[in-house]
């Protein structure tokens, strides 16, 4: 039995060995991805008030950009100026919004906040540093003077860029 | 009387996702005398769109006349598109970004657009 054995290990290195190397292969590119974390929900303070403050009832919808490449997008968001679907209006709505840095992956991302540009109802932000960022975008709604909203659904859109620089 | 009013109630803590890429292509030589042709790819993670509209547009956000097999790219949910854009050489150098905008259902509180840059 010992002979055996003896005679299988000096046959083993002639035995062909079967691996081959398997490449795992990969392509990192430049890339931004626009991701919607929170849809946004309206409350209802006041009869005359749609609100996304949590603050009012809300929920405020947060977007998250993830940026592969430092200094190569600009994120734009753009709160609602009139609503997408709702019951018919009679009157006017006022609208308001603004949008600000919730969250980032990098201690780095702090300075986002300050250096925002904002014109009209969009906010634009320089995604100098590679990684994630969210973004929370409150909106509110009030119907001509102190006048109710008709009952109904009401949806509006916020709408979130994401531009090569 | 705020029982009335049902507001826009959607799912939450539900993402959604856009991508396109590159970020920066170059358009190159096409079968075609006199035009140019770049590809690009849209990744759709939104359960909530299912059409991204195409758009090529100068440095100062003007429309350039374009060709790709869809001006509105329908995509099913967690698909990747790969097309192409052929543009005239005549305006080949006024081309600045390219980009995709999520054509938004009934509901949908987030409309998303990319846009690419020509360098």
């Amino acid at each position: 039995m010992k002979k055996l054995l003896i005679v299988s290990l000096l046959l083993a290195p002639h035995i062909p060995a079967y691996a081959e190397d398997t490449p795992i292969v990969g392509n990192v590119q430049t890339r931004c991805l626009i991701t919607t974390d929170t849809n946004g929900v309206f409350g209802n303070p006041l009869p005359s008030k749609l609100s996304t403050a949590s603050a009012d009832g809300g929920v405020v919808p947060v977007i998250r950009y993830d940026v592969t490449l430092a200094d190569a997008y600009h994120a734009k968001v753009t709160t609602p100026t009139a609503f997408s679907s709702s019951p018919s209006l009679s009157d006017s709505v006022t609208w308001t919004g603004t949008t600000a840095v919730s969250k980032t992956s990098d201690a780095g991302m702090s300075g986002y906040e300050a250096a925002k540009v904002t014109y009209g109802s969009t906010t634009q932000f320089d995604l100098t540093i590679a990684g994630s960022t969210w973004f929370s975008s409150e909106a509110t709604a009030v119907y001509g003077v102190s006048k109710s909203f008709p009952g109904g659904s009401y949806t509006a859109i916020v709408l979130a860029e994401c531009i090569a620089k | 009387m705020k029982s009335l009013l049902l507001l826009a109630l959607l799912p939450f803590c539900n993402a959604v996702a856009h991508e396109m890429t590159p970020t920066y292509p170059t358009f190159s030589k096409s079968f075609m005398a006199g035009i140019s042709v770049t590809t690009l790819n849209i990744f759709n993670k939104r359960k909530d769109v299912s059409y991204y509209e195409i758009g090529v547009f100068t440095d100062k956000w003007e429309p350039i006349p374009f060709v790709s097999e869809y001006t509105i790219i329908p995509m099913k949910y967690l698909d990747t598109v790969s097309f192409d854009v052929y543009v005239s050489n005549l305006s080949l150098g006024s081309v600045e970004f390219i980009c995709s905008v999520s054509q938004v259902q009934a509901g949908a509180t987030v409309s998303s657009k990319i846009c690419s840059r020509i360098k």
